[in-house]
């Protein structure tokens, strides 16, 4: 015979007290759930919000070092007066072929690497780690260590072949092409890597029977590819993309930081710091900076809705 | 005193009202078991009991304290769910002893309770393991036994044995009757089986839509169920249902196409009223058999075999009276053939009479 | 299952050793040449290393303290490569600890505490990577000296969690949202607030979530050059990325080399420790997003 426990009574209206018990612990769920929220929403307001805000403030006017008189309300003219130059209109070309190369190389390369291990085979663990290790290069580094390797700064063995890559790309495409090209390799080996392990996850997330059953109905593993695999993998590649766009620009970012602005060919964004910092031109370099988060927009809600992701409608 | 009291107990989720003035007296170390369909509103109860959902309105006391303000773990219950919810990162033994740990036991007095359980539940070698090296059975009797060690007032299931195969089911059933005998607290235990909700409480409620259906014990239900539907819920192969006309003419006569019987006089008053109108009439299958030469035309009817279903304990004969469908439940010994006419007998004291429109009995 | 034809197999087995030799062949050459004495690296092979030397690192720490300018006809350089070494480990270990810190306290509040409008606050925090930072680097500037954060690692430790934690709060809520809810409730039952519950039950089960969400940070943060450039100024305060920025290239690039690979070593190892853990946790969280 177990022993229970001695409780004393109490009295209470049923109703009344379970009504306000509900009301209660739910709205100190809910500020519970604000409280937890705040440290991250301090940190995204602090170091996104406000100076976005800033940036859009300073589009808006003539901001300038080389002002004379106060800061002025300009409203839309720089904006206005960007759109009509044709550097930006180059810079932007140049931007948008950037993205779009280096993504479809990157998505390509990714998938291929997914489907090489996605069945297991001998030694696949290692195979696994060799192409997760780029990615897991810290970029920081080795964006400066490929520049390095694909031009130079003193006589190495290689030098002489590389400078005659240079000379080539260079003299095909325009001075400063060889370098942006190495940026353009190096994105694309360490963002395939990056997608490559991404879409193995996903592959992985899809449950062994459905590929079972394709096994019945379909012939070829390509059918089998695109019956099953690609829709599934829809929305993660999505996601993929989307995030390796960042790192895009991030690279780009780099590496003309890195040489001071030795990369010619114009990017939005390298040639909004330009306009800035050398050009003390802060608004027309606002409202420059400022065209990419409409088009990154556009392009998230783009993404999603072409691949239909059930985890932004799931969310 | 652990008795468990709900009055007028209601739940409701934005539009859908899942638990209808739901009122219940459960006593002292009764094992009382919610049964009906998914949807009832069973488990639903189960969860306001434990604390896990919120009261629209009613009140609920475990033994001398209404507990409708008390989060779960002030309310002395322990619960054991569908998919046993262990602990997958502890062993055995830290998942028994995790109640007794949140509430700052001594060691000694935990090492003592949780062996006393494992002891009880035979697992006594499987407190290094984890959840994952068990298989289900094992799991289901490390839930119960993480149930058990914390004593409390009150034991709630929910639907524990869904998970198992058939075989594993009927043993821990048994198991589950004898702990409850030996520990005697009171259990509340909600599942969709009816066979476990018979063999297994003390009483037996049976809900449908969230409204109460009936409560009592579980011989009662099937003898004197009080409506349609606790009578074609209990009892397996279920009930047949026959829609017929009462006609007066001396006596009272239950009939419809190809099927006729005289309603014994212990009943009559009572459906005298009913004369002239629909009712529907419920006969088991284990009160027909086939009718011998000293069967009246009284209670006896034609039936065409439609498909013989041998059991090799009994036979189970689906025929066909007219329009009607009916399963009788019949000797092993009896040879019939599909297609073959029969005469079936029917026990009168044991029919069941419904009202049309409202199903209860009458 | 058919065993596979011969040619399948020698496909794929191609396949694999191009993929194997795309990852790391730059990996490999970097690494050879930090190995290379000045001598092999200008007349040597630019593939192999003949006569590997360590001479390279040796002489990036010996660099520490010295002086800069000019010591009798030389240019000396000094490279404080230890201070970089440790502050870049206490900026990376710190931004991982307060990325996850923060988003799993955000992740819990979106996905098991539910406040109204919470997938909207999923969306609104996730779509924050529209805003890439390389834009912003200018206003971030003026808040870094307005905090008189400049040249101070805190700066770093401010901005990097904001490269992270869109995705982990993003893969965290959506893990917490689809935890299975008998197992909180049941150690609720047993006498756990819900704050325990979460410490010892749902945190230790979620670890292959937050070890990916960790190694992803890791990852990104890595792979920041301008912003520890522009934040960070003198010498001792630097992180490696930044410092090896100001080497001068054209005279020390072997060692700015060996630098490279020392930090991309102990990065790589534990990328590389955790990697089965990283894609195990990715995929899980893909299983519940699905």
């Amino acid at each position: 015979m177990l022993e229970g426990a001695t409780t004393a009574p109490s009295q209470v209206s049923p109703a009344e007290v379970s009504h306000r018990y509900r009301r209660r612990s739910r709205a100190r769920e809910i500020a519970t759930a604000y409280a937890l929220l705040t440290p991250t929403l301090l940190l995204l307001s602090l170091v996104l919000a406000y100076p976005l805000a800033w940036e859009v403030w300073i589009s808006l006017t003539n901001f300038s070092p080389l002002n004379d008189g106060p800061t002025a309300f300009v409203g839309v003219a720089n904006y206005r007066h960007l759109l009509s130059t044709e550097e930006f209109w180059r810079s932007a070309t140049v931007t948008v072929v950037y993205a779009v190369v280096t993504s479809a190389a990157k998505l390509a390369l990714g998938i291929g690497f997914a489907l090489l291990l996605a069945r297991p085979f001998r030694g696949r663990a290692l195979v696994f780690l060799a192409i997760f290790l780029p990615w897991a290069y810290p970029a920081s580094v080795s964006v400066i260590g490929w520049y390095w390797t694909l031009s130079p700064p003193i006589p190495t063995a290689y030098s002489v072949f590389m400078g005659t890559m240079k000379y080539a790309v260079d003299g095909a495409f325009g001075g400063g092409a060889w370098a942006f090209l190495s940026v353009i390799l190096f994105n694309i080996w360490r963002g395939s890597s990056f997608i490559g392990v991404f879409l193995l996850a996903g592959i992985n997330a899809i449950p062994p029977e459905l590929f079972e059953e394709a096994l019945l109905e379909s012939k070829s593993r390509w059918q089998r590819f695109w019956l099953v695999t690609v829709p599934l993998l829809k929305p993660f590649i999505a996601l993929a993309i989307f995030l390796s766009l960042t790192t895009a620009f991030a690279d780009l970012a780099n590496v003309w930081m890195l040489t001071a602005g030795r990369i010619v060919f114009p990017v939005v964004g390298t040639h909004a710091y330009w306009l800035a910092i050398k050009g003390g031109q802060y608004g027309p370099a606002a409202a420059l900076s400022l065209m990419l988060v409409p088009v990154l927009l556009a392009t998230l809600l783009v993404l999603f809705r072409i691949f239909d992701s059930p985890e932004a409608t799931h969310a | 005193m652990a008795q468990v009291l709900m009055k007028d107990l209601n739940k409701k989720y934005d539009e859908v009202h899942a638990v209808k003035d739901v009122n219940l007296h459960i006593r002292d170390k009764e094992f009382v078991v919610l049964v009906g369909p998914s949807g009832c509103g069973k488990s639903t109860t189960l969860r306001m009991v434990a604390g896990l959902e919120e009261i629209t309105s009613g009140e609920i006391s475990i033994g001398e304290r209404v507990v409708n303000d008390l989060p779960p773990k002030d309310r002395d219950i322990a619960m054991v769910f569908q998919n046993y919810a262990l602990y997958p990162h502890m062993t055995v033994y830290d998942n028994m002893a995790f109640g007794l740990k949140m509430r700052k036991f001594p060691k000694t007095e935990i090492a003592k309770r949780v062996h006393e359980a494992a002891e009880i539940l035979g697992i006594q070698e499987l407190l290094k393991r984890k959840p994952r090296q068990l298989s289900g059975g094992q799991r289901q009797r490390v839930a119960v036994g993480r149930a058990i060690v914390r004593h409390p007032q009150v034991f709630l299931f929910d639907e524990p044995l869904s998970n198992l195969d058939a075989k594993l089911r009927v043993q821990m059933r048994v198991e589950l009757k004898r702990l409850h005998d030996r520990l005697e607290t009171t259990a509340i235990y909600v599942t969709h089986d009816q066979v476990e909700a018979m063999t297994l409480g003390d009483r037996v409620v049976v809900m449908k839509d969230g409204w109460v259906q009936q409560v009592g014990e579980p011989l009662e239900l099937y003898s004197k169920p009080a409506n349609r539907f606790v009578a074609g819920f209990i009892g397996s192969p279920a009930m047949n249902f026959i829609e017929v006309g009462i006609k007066d003419g001396g006596a009272l006569w239950a009939e419809t196409a190809g099927f006729r019987v005289k309603i014994p006089p212990d009943r009559a008053e009572r459906l005298k009223s009913y004369a002239g109108q629909p009712v529907t009439v419920g006969i088991r299958p284990e009160d027909l058999r086939l009718a011998t030469g000293g069967d009246s035309s009284d209670h006896t009817f034609d039936a065409v075999v439609d498909v013989v279903e041998p059991l090799g304990s009994e036979i189970l004969l689906d025929v066909k009276a007219g329009s009607n469908t009916m399963v009788a439940r019949v000797e092993p010994t009896v040879r019939v053939k599909v297609h073959e006419p029969i005469r079936l007998a029917l026990n009168t004291a044991r029919l069941h009479f419904f009202d049309k429109k409202s199903e209860a009995a009458i | 299952m058919n065993p596979r034809p011969w040619w399948r197999k020698l496909g794929h087995g191609s396949l694999l050793v191009l993929a194997t030799v795309y990852c790391l062949f730059p990996i490999y050459f970097m690494l050879v040449q930090s190995l290379k004495s000045a001598h092999e690296d200008v007349f040597g092979n630019p593939l192999i290393v003949t006569s590997p030397t360590f001479e390279n690192f040796a002489e990036l720490f010996e660099r520490e303290g010295e002086v800069r300018g000019f010591v009798g006809r030389a240019l000396r350089r000094s490279y404080p490569f230890l201070d970089w070494l440790e502050n870049t480990i206490v900026v990376f270990a710190g931004s991982v600890a307060v990325t996850l810190v923060a988003s799993i306290l955000a992740a819990y509040a979106i996905g098991r505490l539910r406040p109204p409008g919470f997938r909207w606050w999923r969306r609104i925090i996730f779509a924050t990577y529209v805003i890439p930072h390389t834009i912003l680097f200018v206003p971030l500037y003026q808040v870094v000296i307005r905090l008189h954060l400049d040249d101070n690692l805190l700066a770093l430790l401010l901005v990097y969690p904001t490269l992270a934690l869109p995705f982990c709060v993003w893969v965290l809520s959506t893990h917490f949202q689809h935890f299975p809810r008998e197992v909180e409730e049941a150690a609720l039952i047993e006498g756990a607030s819900r704050a325990r519950a979460f410490w010892k039950i749902i945190l230790p089960m979620s670890r292959p979530v937050i070890v990916a969400s960790g190694i992803f940070t890791l990852g990104t943060i890595a792979s920041d050059f301008m912003l520890a450039s522009v934040f960070l100024l003198s010498g001792h305060n630097q992180t490696i990325p930044a410092g090896l920025a100001t080497m001068e290239v054209a005279l020390d690039e072997l060692l700015a080399v060996a630098g490279i690979n020392l930090m991309a070593i102990p990065v790589v190892i534990i990328c590389a420790v955790f990697a089965r853990g990283y894609v195990r946790g990715l995929t899980a969280a893909m299983v519940e997003g699905s």
